[in-house]
């Protein structure tokens, strides 16, 4: 406590630091006037967010972090990383053995890539479960089936980087497959290749879509997906909306009238336009998604540092007894490919069938218009797609299954 | 030759068990499968209590949190007998009448039937306490469903013990490697098409008692009772039942690739017969089980159309697998009846009973139809379009049928699976009379995988 004849602890505080505050504001305010970041901020951090199950909200920031650590990461690697046949694998291999510290980064991009795309799983779960795609969000929705895809594309081809064994006949495997596209098969296959051979323009064609093409159609989409999230608010679930049934339509209106930003998000079904009960999103949800972000990236640099990044052999393209294992995310597919062995069938079993498992997933907001968010009222879209995602588990397993045994 | 040089080496005064192979089968055969259907029971049990008791509890549902009381009294009345079954197999038929088989088994499966041993004393700890202090935890709900999770995970372990044990019969690897052995060729179809069944059949053992309970109500509520409980069978049964023809493709598929002689013999050998029993009942059981759904959602004053679409339908696939075959008790009888010669030589073979594409296209529209008739029951009842106590004898036989014919299914299938190997006890390695005709050896020969010695095969490689 101060004595009367001392001046308060702030204004002393505020006497001391005045030579660096102020010309520290000064030249905040002059920046600010210019380029409105306290607007800007303001806008980024104060929002109404759904209250209740708050935690599970976290997925899609934790997905956001990933993606930037995988860019981040990224960047790091292409220091060393030499895009050819002859120099991948060395760049790579010198970084195993001589760079403790870029060994490390190339197992957090393995290990980033692995978590986000569980991360992305879960969240699109989690969507999926609360209805969270329904009116006005469908088109988020879409653009989260996109952004999956697109992870899926930008692991694949990451795999075929390293130019060892596994990164040679996995990318052997995926250009022989197109080949079975109907009319567009050799086509396509010979992009892909950069001619009729798997060769060195083969490399350079998958490094230009892992770290160019894929990543130039990520970042507007993330950005997209993010607006889109912003002008309607997050959905949030079920829970959140638990008594609409029960209310006047003059608690509706009053519930209306009293929204917070970004609510009401219009147009919506009958009473889902904001939640029963909200929170701010700074700090509260801000706190949650950072508590879950950090955990998830310390996941991910154990994972580096103490399993790190698997290099195999360079890649020998006269090593025929090589059996190529895909990676994890892939198992259901290469089982499919296994259990459709016929050439005629192959198609059917690689892209007809999940053509029509991508398709329907992209339609499920048009699939699903009930105003139903609870899962058990919506049996119509739950059941088949605890099927489907059974399928998959189980695929997954039969693979794993057949390649031990191998 | 002996296929036990090791056990001979060390006990040279064996003799031939006083038991003829086939008794010992008959009677080994007939314990395990009853054990099967108790310990089916149990680990599909364990999870529908737990589903039920949080459903009851987050939702303060009294009606179902009288089912899991119920349910956990009946489970742990199952579990001494089913359980009191397997320790007298161990003990007596097994170590008595199938000895040598047993301990180089044991050897080689050592740590499978430790996990299997340490999960079983898991599980009484656990059924005990859940059984005993019953309401004691219903204060602590958290703690009881936690305890419920942990019974499954206890059965589930020792599922998947026993299905190391049973793969490793049927396609063995030639190997030292435990991890080869334990994660052998049929391991994981079948662990899946075990544990995916063991659910159903669950369920289909609630929905029979559900049915019975109907049957006998005296009165309005006991009959509402009833009436819920074999609504609430059916669904995990049916629902379940639904990725069995897949799964059990896949299983067959896995056969067909490790252990050729054995697929043979089941689909077009003299267990073919079986099989096709087998497709049989499973067209009962669908076909039943969704003529229950739409008379069940009828019975409450609700109109069905796709429904009864989807009966008509699975019914006209039953009749698509169906063959006068299907019917015979012996692949000798389909010879005596000219079953297996084609009706346009005189015989009784129907195109329509070939597994490609007739069969297969069955099995599709099964499973195609009875997920839309499973989510469309779903949706009446999330609609609360039934009310409990409606479902009169009709609903109450059907629900008993299914039951009836999963109880069925699971023997047959114990049966098939044991038979496949004929002559063979371990596949390609152990006759199934070498353990009566047992004579010790004078030269080594091709023992059952493993070290030599008395050794366990261990995790690591003791012989690198």
């Amino acid at each position: 406590m101060s004595s009367p004849s001392q001046p308060p602890r702030s204004e002393l505080v505020a006497k001391l630091t005045r030579p660096v505050a102020r010309p520290l504001a000064g030249t905040y305010r002059w920046v600010d006037e210019r380029l409105g970041i306290s607007d800007l901020t303001h806008q980024l951090l104060y929002e109404a967010v759904p209250r209740r199950g708050a935690w599970t909200y976290s997925l899609g920031s934790a997905t956001l972090i990933i993606i930037v650590l995988q860019i981040v990461t990224g960047i790091f690697l292409l220091w060393t990383y030499v895009p050819s046949t002859t120099e991948a694998w060395e760049s790579l291999n010198f970084i195993e053995h001589h760079d403790e510290f870029a060994a490390i980064v190339r197992g957090m991009h393995l290990w980033g890539a692995y978590v986000l795309l569980l991360v992305i799983g879960l969240h699109m779960i989690r969507t999926f479960v609360s209805g969270s795609y329904k009116k006005p969000r469908e088109l988020n929705w879409i653009v989260g089936v996109l952004l999956f895809l697109l992870v899926l594309g930008l692991g694949i081809t990451g795999a075929m980087l390293p130019w060892d064994q596994a990164a040679y006949w996995t990318a052997t495997v995926v250009t022989h497959v197109v080949d079975y596209i109907p009319f567009l098969g050799n086509w396509i296959q010979e992009i892909l290749r950069g001619g009729p051979q798997m060769g060195p323009e083969t490399l350079t064609r998958f490094f230009a879509i892992h770290i160019w093409l894929l990543p130039a159609l990520l970042v507007p989409l993330v950005g997209l997906h993010l607006i889109l999230l912003r002008r309607h608010g997050e959905h949030g679930s079920w829970v959140n909306y638990e008594g609409i049934d029960t209310e006047t339509e003059a608690e509706r209106a009053a519930r209306m009238a009293a929204a917070e930003y970004p609510y009401p998000a219009v147009p919506s079904d009958p009473g889902y336009a904001v939640p029963m009960d909200i929170d701010d999103f700074f700090p509260s949800q801000v706190f949650k998604d950072a508590i879950v972000s950090f955990a998830l990236v310390v996941i991910i640099f154990v994972m580096a540092v103490v399993v790190g990044a698997p290099l195999e052999r360079a890649a020998n393209p006269a090593a025929l007894n090589y059996v190529p294992t895909p990676e994890w995310f892939f198992l259901p597919l290469d089982q499919l490919l296994v259990q459709f062995p016929q050439a005629w069938m192959i198609p059917v079993g690689v892209f007809v069938l999940p053509g029509i498992g991508t398709t329907l997933l992209v339609l499920v907001p048009f699939l699903d218009r009930s105003p139903e968010r609870e899962p058990w009222r919506r049996p119509e879209v739950m059941v088949p797609a605890l099927f489907a995602v059974l399928f998959l588990v189980f695929e997954a397993l039969l693979a794993v299954n057949r390649l031990f045994n191998l | 030759m002996s296929n036990f040089p090791v056990v001979a080496a060390t006990s040279p005064h064996l003799v031939a068990v006083p038991v003829s192979t086939g008794v010992a089968t008959a009677l080994v055969a007939l314990l395990m499968l009853t054990h099967i259907q108790f310990a089916a029971f149990q680990q599909g049990g364990y999870i529908i209590l737990a589903v039920t008791d949080f459903i009851g509890w987050k939702g303060k549902d009294a009606r179902k949190d009288r089912f899991s009381k119920g349910l956990v009294t009946a489970l742990g009345a199952t579990f001494a007998f089913g359980s009191a079954l397997a320790i007298f197999a161990v003990l007596i038929l097994f170590l008595g009448l199938w000895s040598q088989f047993f301990v180089q088994l044991a050897r080689i499966m050592f740590w499978p039937l430790v996990v299997e041993g340490v999960a079983f004393v898991g599980e009484i700890a656990c059924l005990y306490t859940v059984y005993s202090q019953w309401d004691k935890l219903t204060r602590v709900r958290p703690l009881r469903v936690g305890l419920e999770l942990l019974l499954f995970v206890n059965a589930s372990i020792q599922m998947l013990a026993i299905n190391v044990v049973a793969a490793y019969m049927l396609t063995p690897r030639p190997s030292n490697s435990l991890a080869l052995n334990l994660l052998n060729p049929t391991l994981i179809p079948l662990e899946v098409h075990r544990f995916v069944g063991n659910i159903a059949f669950a369920g289909a053992i609630i929905a029979l008692v559900g049915g019975i309970r109907i049957l006998l109500a005296k009165s309005r509520e006991g009959r509402a009772y009833g009436d819920w409980i074999g609504h609430y069978g059916l669904v995990y049964a049916i629902g379940f039942t639904i990725a069995q023809p897949l799964i059990g493709w896949e299983y067959a598929k896995e056969v067909q690739l490790h252990s050729y002689a054995a697929w043979y013999s089941m689909m077009l050998g003299g267990l073919s017969v079986a099989f096709l029993f087998q497709v049989f009942l499973l067209g009962a059981i669908f076909t039943v089980g969704i003529f229950y759904l739409w008379r069940r959602i009828k019975a409450s004053g609700f109109r069905a159309p796709t429904l009864a679409v989807c009966t008509a339908l699975s019914f006209a696939s039953w009749l698509l697998i169906a063959t006068p075959s299907s019917l015979a008790w012996s692949y000798e009888d389909v010879v005596a009846a000219n079953a297996n010669v084609p009706i346009w030589q005189g015989g009784l073979m129907i195109p329509w009973g070939e597994m490609i594409p007739f069969k297969l296209l069955a099995l599709i529209t099964f499973t195609g139809v009875a997920i839309v008739a499973v989510t469309v029951y779903l949706k009446h009842v999330s609609k609360g379009h039934l009310r409990w106590g409606d479902a009169g004898r009709g609903q109450a036989a059907a629900l008993i049928t299914v039951a009836v014919a999963v109880s069925l299914m699971m023997a047959l299938m114990g049966y098939i699976r044991e038979h496949s190997r004929a002559p063979f006890l371990v596949t390609d390695k152990v006759l199934i009379n070498q353990q009566q005709n047992f004579n010790p050896p004078n030269a080594a020969g091709p023992a059952m995988n493993g070290p030599a010695g008395l050794g366990i095969i261990m995790p690591w490689d003791p012989h690198p």
